[in-house]
């Protein structure tokens, strides 16, 4: 059906503000549209339209800011453009509607030093204040990053946000370094001790700046990147990017090799899972499981790097297919391997399910609710465990994943033992999906070479923590002018502090693993 | 030998006079007269005290026949003996502490302050020293009138209301009144109100009324010592009172309460049943539990303070209960331990309290706020106040050596002592008061660790524009003795619990010190009647040491139970000190000048996990630090949630959480609200007859005319 | 909670063999590019095609640094001359002017892991050695969360500017002897992110560096004979990697 009868729809409401775009399938719309109508246009798509929201791209154009709010739902994506000249650099916030904005515009505020108006909370992001003078804005295209540095000086009064109103409320900081092996981030709970009343996660301490670093770097190199900023998902980020860059340049990708991309991916997901069931066994202190997971976990990792030479996948994917192409019987053995693991996984969530004493830890902990989740527009296995059954795999397919049945697992309790049972049921899916991948497999070139041309699109992928958007723009010599990634932790720690609150200290590890966040992911 | 003791007495009331009088005619400096007269005159009324207890001499001087009502009596006995020289040593540092708080407070008024402590002080010995009832009462009124005036008259905020004043001139006054008519009973059964005379004809007196006196007695007096259900007056009066008043008020007063409940219970009419010191081992306990409760959970230093002395006083209760209990089953060595236990911990409690109050005085006086969620880190500020008030919050968190210790530790293993009660119920309280008393110790150490932790370690809380000194000698001197006291009498039991015993002893009908401390010391002529083999045991571990240079009968403390079980418990706090300091030092030289030689100390900022910069702000609170113990015993706060906001910016941008608990004391909830709510009522009804109509008025009087009649005419038919 | 205890015995041991033999399960190493004798045509052509510079030339003979594969097989894979890959796991390097540990440390030491700006591979490494397959506890190897216990900080990442204070805070905090281990080709040279304004050129720009372990990332077991070298006890390289031959991977 397309997106066409947006259209209608578009200038029924908001007659001869807003200027729609189709391309040929439909699949695809570009709305332009004034300043004015903005916040209200998102809002209508995103709480009317039954839109989810996938991020904000800002570009700095020759003489126009051009920003994309990009939507999207089961018929297609849809872009909303509200341009400006150059020297305007306040933009009217959308998240009066859309909250899942919030962080999104946050970032464009921090990067470009646009002004959205309407935010209630701009500032200190990415770019610390106790570690950034104001009026750093290094995603401009005119940055100097030595003046920027030889420049340094902070806010050294920095104080944390703090809104707790309560007769010996403090603030409780965690981090940057804290626990036995965990990423760095920084965590300041406000409490009168015992439990948390409000949460606000202080991420960015591994900002690497990838989308400054992509920009002029040729579309292999700045694979690299994609596959790099967060390895444990880096098969599902690498062919993001990869999709978005044979888009622009019109590439079709033969056909084993959408079907390896498929089986690879899944195999990641699956040991991703692995891990994530792993820490949660190890957060509630069960130690049996957590090795029995450990084991599943490491068995997936080996299985991974006997297929493919890497325990994470690296190094395989390539602009136009795969770099190398796997052996059918490499593919059934990893396969055979996967399913053994599987049906191992399946026991020890039998056993767990029986188990009182790890029920009782996670069983209404951490709970959010079906209408913040999908208010703060949460992704991947957290939103589905709290009844937001979207997935990329089935509203916007790619890879050939049409041609796949699969299920999509979706729970309505929302807490953390929901979360658990959608991580067991998906690894599930991935095993179901990889079986009938071997059988798709067929004789044929896995790389198309790709002629690179200047252009940009939008790459998509499910990856094992949710949807993940890659913006790429290339320039004539296939050069890249813009890279940003919207990935799906940046969207689940947005919503951690839901699962948090109310609740006390001692369960925060168990929701900490439960959301199964990637700081790497998150902090790019 | 008597003629010294009057003496000193005599010098002490002349001193209170002189004071006074000195106050009334000098323009100003009259800090000075309250600090020299003070010492002197607490310095004589200690020493009155020791003299008479150590002389033995006791004396009952009749002073002036009133007519048609009784004779005023003067009298010393080894108990009154006793709370001379504690109130003694705690009014010397407390009369330097308040001139020193004069010289610095201009809101006090100096003349009407020092005019009413040494009247307070002479009101206070008064009681002591009052041989009958007649005299005990007038002097406690004068007491607790003063205590009213000195709460109401000085207070130091201007926007303070007098509320907690009438509070505690309303709840003394009613208590009051119940001991009176406690006496009243007691007198009217034994025809006199000599208190010698009453104990002579005491065991005559029936059941009913024995109970009857003990009720009204232990309740009346039960309200200035701060027991359960009649304590509700005391954390609001010990906030409102000034700085310098508040110490005598927790070392002093309380006492008095006390003094009252032995008095009548204990000297003049001992227990002849198990039932009344049951109920006063129970309330104890109650008291204790409640007490150490709020005083955790509390974040200001004096309102803290005050519930941790209802908890003391608790403690003490619960050792005289034990005693009375003791001494109504025939024991009565277990009863004179008990009694020594509880006189032993009400020394404790007036040094270590006051020696708090110092502290939290200062503290107060030198930061500006006794909310410990805003100080923090005043060790580096006020290094001399936080040694002293470190001191103190060791002796009263019970640790050894200092004193709380050695009568927090006696108490509670005199409820072991229960073992040789024959009733099993009797047992069973026993054993439930022992565990109520084990979580209270428990509980005050957190309380104290809380305290000193929150407000003199950590990082600095207070506003960085405060400048923070240490007080001037005037606060630190009395600190520093009551410190010094506190260590000594934690070290040094074995030459306390005898002096102590002299009027434990004769209440209970056995020598205390033979009970507690063996004469283990062979130069002691006691020594030999020790069973040899018993003393050749001990002095094998050591028990003979210290024998060559120090006096008195040894320096361990033992109960001796019997042939089955030798020993029922023994300690040595002079040793343990003794051991302690070996140790320590050893540790320092084992590793520091052995293990570590010649390797450099290095020292490293605190781990912060990394963070750039720890805000004070990143720092638990006071009351984050004390939440745990408020989650558990929520069952007993019954908070009620009075807001719980959120202010949020389109929808999910929150901009404020406001929330507030309301926790109504569990007393105030259970007694003071009920009563005050059918005072209220009865009120309300007599004023609806009120109405200002005159032929209403007229009827009621012809109403009351007939009522008057029919009673006159149906007495006159009988 | 007893079906746990049963359920764990009955799963038996599956702890590597390594260090006392060699460990031969595939798809425990991902390998490193070796050096040798190349034609000049195919040497230039194996330089120009390693985007992180690991080959360069030396007598005639191409030198592999190791330090900088970050594993993107684009020498081995789709192309005609392929370099030598090795298929081994003992790689740590060690950097001269690092004082020893004292011998009271061979036994065991207590490792403080600090991610400054990992990708999440390194740290999920390091995590697996907790797992049955590696076991670290059994050599003596202890992660402890805070520096005032640590012996040894393995540091994972580039560096990024924001953990930078928190690099030092923690290595100040460390009690002497204390060593850094770097992991991974991001914390050894920067790695991909090097170019970054806000990444430093490896942990050794920020810490005083004394081994360093090559991979991206680097395999459990690399980072196992990373931490037995750091104690003194690491076997020795050539013996073991002859018993290896080579893997499934990449035809």
């Amino acid at each position: 059906m397309g997106l066409f009868e947006l259209k209608e729809k578009i200038e029924q409401r908001w007659p001869g503000q807003a200027k729609c775009l189709f391309d040929a399938k439909g699949a695809e719309c570009e709305i332009t549209c004034g300043r004015e109508v903005l916040p209200w246009l998102c809002g209508w798509l995103f709480l009317g339209y039954d839109c989810s929201y996938a991020g904000l791209v800002v570009e700095e154009g020759a003489s126009q800011w051009q920003l994309r709010h990009v939507f999207y739902n089961d018929g297609g994506f849809i872009h909303v453009l509200p341009g400006a000249p150059l020297a305007e650099k306040t933009f009217p916030s959308i998240v009066e509607f859309v909250h899942a904005a919030d962080w999104h515009e946050r970032e464009a505020e921090d990067m470009f030093g646009l002004v959205f108006e309407g935010h209630p909370r701009l500032g200190d992001f990415i770019l610390h204040d106790d570690a950034w003078q104001e009026n750093v804005e290094p995603m401009r295209r005119g940055f100097d990053s030595h003046a920027a540095m030889s420049r340094r000086k902070p806010d050294t009064g920095w104080r944390p946000h703090r809104i707790v109103r309560e007769p010996g409320a403090f603030v409780m900081p965690i981090g940057p370094k804290f626990s036995g092996v965990t990423e760095s981030v920084h965590f300041l709970l406000e409490t009168v001790g015992e439990d948390v009343i409000r949460f606000t996660p202080r991420l960015f301490y591994k900002w690497r700046a990838i989308e400054k670093l992509a920009e002029g770097k040729k579309a292999d190199d700045v694979l690299l990147l994609a596959e790099r900023f967060a390895a444990t998902t880096a098969f599902a980020h690498g062919l993001a990017f990869c999709q978005a860059v044979e888009c622009i340049c019109g590439t079709e990708v033969p056909e084993r090799a959408k079907v390896l991309r498929v089986f690879l991916a899944e195999l990641e997901r699956l040991r991703q899972h692995a891990g994530a069931i792993q820490e949660i066994c190890e957060s509630t202190a069960l130690v049996v499981a957590a090795s029995q997971s450990g084991i599943f976990e490491e068995e997936m990792l080996r299985a991974s790097g006997g297929l493919t030479g890497h325990r994470y996948l690296f190094g395989l994917l390539a602009p136009g297919g795969l770099l190398c192409d796997l052996a059918d019987n490499a593919c059934r053995v990893a396969l055979e391997r996967s399913k053994k693991a599987l049906a191992e996984l399946n026991e020890l969530e039998r056993r767990l399910r029986v188990s009182s004493s790890f029920l009782d830890r996670l069983e209404e902990v951490g709970s959010v609710a079906s209408e913040t989740a999908a208010a703060y527009g949460l992704l991947g296995p957290i939103a589905r465990a709290s009844g937001v059954v979207r997935d990329m795999r089935r509203a916007r397919p790619y890879s050939g994943y049409e041609k796949f049945q699969f299920d999509i697992p979706g729970e309505q309790e929302g807490d953390g033992y929901a979360r658990l049972r959608v991580l067991f049921a998906e690894a599930r899916q991935s095993v179901r999906i990889m079986e009938q991948a071997v059988a798709f497999l067929q004789e044929g070139p896995v790389r198309q070479p790709v002629e690179l041309r200047a252009g940009a699109a939008l790459g998509w992928v499910e990856a094992p923590r949710g949807g993940a958007f890659h913006w790429v723009r290339l320039d004539e010599h296939g050069h890249i002018v813009r890279y940003h990634v919207a990935p799906p932790s940046f969207a689940n720690w947005h919503g951690f502090h839901l699962a948090v609150e109310k609740f006390a200290f001692q369960d925060f590890p168990i929701m900490l693993s439960s959301f199964d966040l990637s700081v790497a992911e998150n902090d790019r | 030998m008597i003629a010294w003791t009057a003496t000193f007495i005599a010098i002490f009331f002349a001193l209170c006079g002189i004071g006074i009088l000195g106050a009334l005619v000098l323009p100003s400096r009259h800090g000075i007269v309250l600090g020299w007269i003070g010492c002197l005159a607490s310095s004589a009324l200690a020493l009155a005290g020791a003299n008479s207890l150590l002389a033995g001499t006791i004396f009952n001087r009749p002073l002036w026949a009133v007519p048609g009502l009784a004779t005023l009596t003067l009298g010393l006995d080894p108990l009154s003996a006793v709370f001379l020289i504690i109130t003694g040593l705690v009014l010397f540092p407390a009369s330097i502490f308040a001139a020193g708080e004069m010289g610095r407070s201009s809101r006090l008024n100096g003349r009407a302050f020092t005019i009413q402590m040494l009247a307070l002080y002479a009101s206070i010995g008064l009681i002591f020293l009052a041989g009958d009832a007649l005299l005990f009462l007038l002097a406690w009124e004068m007491m607790s009138i003063i205590c009213y005036l000195l709460i109401v008259s000085s207070r130091e905020k201007e926007n303070a209301q007098a509320g907690p004043g009438y509070l505690l001139l309303a709840m003394g006054e009613a208590g009051t009144l119940a001991a009176a008519l406690g006496f009243l009973l007691l007198a009217a059964s034994a025809g006199t109100l000599d208190f010698n005379a009453i104990h002579l004809v005491a065991p005559d007196i029936g059941e009913g009324v024995r109970w009857a006196v003990f009720l009204l007695s232990f309740f009346g007096f039960g309200v200035k010592a701060g027991l359960v259900p009649v304590n509700f007056w005391l954390p609001q009066a010990y906030e409102a009172a000034p700085r310098a008043f508040v110490p005598v008020l927790a070392g002093a007063t309380l006492n008095l309460g006390l003094y009252g409940i032995l008095r009548v219970n204990a000297a003049a009419m001992p227990a002849a049943h198990v039932g009344p010191g049951l109920l006063a081992l129970l309330i104890g306990v109650v008291t204790a539990l409640i007490g150490i409760l709020y005083a955790t959970t509390d974040n200001d230093l004096k309102i803290m303070l005050a519930h941790s002395s209802i908890e003391n006083a608790g403690i003490i209760t619960a050792g005289l209960g034990a005693g009375m209990v003791f001494l109504a089953a025939n024991l009565p060595i277990p009863a004179a331990i008990a009694f020594a236990a509880a006189l032993y911990h009400l020394v404790n409690h007036s040094l270590f309290k006051t020696l708090l109050f110092f502290g939290a005085g200062a503290v107060e006086a030198q930061t500006g706020t006794r909310n410990m969620d805003k100080l923090g880190g005043l060790i580096r500020w006020m290094p001399l106040t936080a040694l002293a008030f470190l001191a103190g919050t060791l002796s009263i968190a019970a640790l050894p050596p200092f004193n709380g210790f050695a009568s927090e530790w006696l108490t509670l293993q005199t409820m072991l002592r229960a073992a040789e009660l024959s009733t099993p119920g009797v047992k069973l309280i026993f054993a439930l008061s022992g565990a109520g008393l084990a979580l209270t110790a428990a509980l005050a150490v957190t309380c104290f660790v809380k305290v000193f932790a929150m407000s003199f370690l950590g990082m600095r809380r207070l506003d960085e524009t405060r400048r923070v000194i240490e007080p001037k000698a005037g606060a630190l001197v009395p600190m520093f003795i009551l410190a010094v006291l506190c260590l000594l009498f934690g070290v040094l039991p074995t030459y306390v619990i005898p002096v102590l015993g002299l009027a434990a002893g004769p209440l209970a009908g056995a020598s205390t010190a033979d009970a507690l401390v063996p004469p283990f010391f062979p130069s002691n002529p006691a020594h030999n009647t020790l069973p040899p083999e018993f003393v050749s045991d001990f002095h094998n571990i050591g028990a003979q040491v210290g024998q060559s240079f120090l006096p008195g009968r040894g320096l361990v403390v033992l109960h001796r139970g019997g042939a089955e079980n030798p020993v029922v418990f023994a300690m040595s706090t002079a040793y343990m000190f003794v051991v302690l300091i070996v140790l320590l030092l050893l540790t320092y030289i084992i590793v520091r000048v052995w293990l570590t030689r010649g390797r450099k100390l290095s020292r490293r900022a605190r781990w912060d996990g990394g963070v750039r910069r720890l805000l004070p702000e990143m720092t638990y609170t006071a009351t984050g630090f004390s939440n745990p113990v408020r989650v558990v015993f929520d069952a007993v706060f019954r908070p009620t949630m009075v807001e719980d906001t959120r202010e949020t910016v389109s929808e999910h941008f929150r901009t404020a959480i406001l929330r507030e608990k309301e926790r109504v004391h569990l007393v105030d909830k259970l007694v003071f609200h009920p009563v005050r709510a059918a005072v209220m009522k009865l009120a309300r009804g007599l004023a609806s007859l009120h109405h200002g109509r005159l032929n209403a008025y007229a009827a009621y009087v012809l109403l009351m005319l007939l009522a008057v009649m029919v009673i006159f005419l149906l007495f006159q038919k009988v | 909670m007893s079906q746990w205890v049963f359920n764990g015995i009955r799963a038996g041991i599956k702890t590597t063999a390594y260090p006392k033999g060699a460990e031969t399960a595939a798809g425990t190493t991902p390998g490193l590019p070796a050096g040798g004798d190349f034609g000049a045509a195919a040497a230039r052509a194996l330089i120009e095609r390693c985007p992180t510079q690991v080959f360069s030339l030396a007598d005639g003979k191409v030198k592999a640094n190791v330090r900088r594969c970050i594993h993107c097989y684009r020498c081995v894979r789709a192309v005609e001359n392929k370099a030598n890959w090795e298929q081994t796991y003992e790689w740590t390097i060690t950097r001269e002017g690092q004082n020893e540990f004292l011998s009271a440390f061979k036994k065991s030491i207590h490792i403080l892991v600090v991610d400054a700006g990992d990708c999440g591979a390194c740290l999920n490494e390091v995590r697996q050695l907790n797992n049955p397959y590696y076991n670290m506890h059994r050599l003596g190897f202890f992660i402890t969360p805070t520096p005032r216990h640590a012996d040894v900080l393995l540091a994972v990442g580039p560096g990024t500017d924001h953990m930078r204070p928190a690099l030092k805070k923690i290595y100040d905090a460390m009690p002497g002897p204390k060593k850094v281990v770097a992991v991974g080709a991001c914390a050894l040279s920067g790695g991909v992110f090097a170019e970054s304004f806000v990444c430093a050129n490896g942990i050794s720009d920020v810490l005083p560096v004394a081994l360093e372990i090559p991979g991206n990332p680097p395999p459990p077991l690399a980072i196992l004979h990373g931490l037995l070298v750091a104690t003194g006890r690491g076997p020795a390289a050539s013996v073991l990697s002859m018993l290896l031959s080579g893997s499934e991977a990449a035809k």
